[in-house]
């Protein structure tokens, strides 16, 4: 009696010990696989926080970068182009000379008002007789109507005389005239 | 008759005067020679610079070039481009005021040059002027 009594405590508590061991495999099994898909979710929030962290001292890098070149940029000089329309005539004008005079001032007045207000064009008609203007006459070289165009950067100047044009076209053929001296001066101007 | 005669030929010899006077044509020679051709155009009203840049061209053509126009290598051509007559021609050359340009004929072939710009430019220094354009067409006809 004893002897079956001890058996069936025996077997109780085998199955007792049994069965909750599986419950708790289980349990450990999900909680494995829990911390599994926790530690994949963390290195998955890791990937991300890392990848905008990168991305962030990347931009941080970037707009460094930028501000140096800013910088830089603010620190450099562009130097911008100047340009003159001199118009030199003779007290005798023909109706000719009287035209290119005309039509360039149409021209700059019509398309580069803002650059002769800020002083980036400057246009002159200029009597070669007169004794003031000797000296600016001496340096084109003129002796009658002509018109130059002169850009000056840096100290330097480079001139396109449109003498002959305005002669050509001034009077009958004013559009085609205006086409040159437009494309000379937006030339001189970049 | 003979009066009749007499008439006609002052006519026509008044004609000549007249047309030459004008000047649009100076020079007309035998097209088959036909080699270079130098054109100034000019508007009716005349300044002083147009009309100095015609003599330095005649200049240049008779006393450099005389046996070239005798013989109808060179012709000249002195046009008002405002004249209704020359508008055909003048379209042409892109002659709206005063305009010299050089023509070579190569058979069918022409090619002419705008001297117009360079005109103006050495107008006023007339041995310049001169040597480069005797220089210029020299230089054509070889």
């Amino acid at each position: 009696m004893l002897k079956k009594t001890a058996i069936i405590l025996f077997v109780v508590l085998i199955t007792a010990f049994i069965f909750p061991g599986c419950g708790n495999s289980g349990q450990s099994e999900k909680t494995v696989n829990d911390s599994i898909s926790q530690v994949n979710a963390t290195d998955s929030i890791f990937d991300e926080d890392s990848t905008k962290s990168a991305m962030t001292t990347a931009e941080n890098n970037i707009e460094k970068n930028t501000d140096t070149l800013v910088s830089k940029t603010k620190n450099v000089k562009i130097a911008k182009p100047k340009v003159k329309v001199y118009y030199f005539h003779g007290a005798n004008r023909c109706v000719s000379c009287v035209a290119i005079e005309e039509v360039t001032k149409k021209t700059i007045n019509t398309y580069y008002k803002k650059e002769l207000s800020e002083g980036i064009i400057e246009f002159k008609t200029i009597d070669i007789e007169e004794s003031k203007n000797k000296v600016i006459s001496e340096k084109y070289q003129v002796f009658g109507s002509s018109l130059f165009v002169t850009k000056i950067l840096n100290g330097s100047e480079t001139k396109t005389d449109l003498t002959g044009d305005g002669f050509k076209y001034a009077k009958n053929k004013e559009e085609k005239f205006i086409e040159i001296l437009r494309k000379t001066i937006t030339d001189y101007l970049k | 008759m003979k009066k009749a005669l007499i008439f006609i030929l002052s006519l026509m010899l008044t004609g000549s005067l007249f047309s030459q006077t004008i000047g649009d044509t100076i020079v007309s020679n035998n097209a088959k020679n036909l080699k270079l051709t130098v054109l100034y155009f000019h508007i009716t009203n005349r300044c002083n610079t147009c009309t100095t840049i015609e003599t330095l061209v005649r200049k240049t053509i008779f006393e450099n070039f005389k046996t070239e126009v005798d013989s109808g290598i060179i012709n000249v051509s002195i046009i008002n481009c405002e004249l209704p007559e020359n508008k055909v021609i003048s379209e042409k050359y892109d002659a709206y005021g005063a305009t010299l340009a050089i023509t070579f004929i190569n058979g069918a072939k022409e090619k002419t040059e705008d001297l117009s710009n360079w005109a103006f430019q050495k107008v006023h220094k007339e041995d310049i002027f001169i040597s480069e354009l005797k220089n210029k067409i020299t230089e054509l006809l070889k």
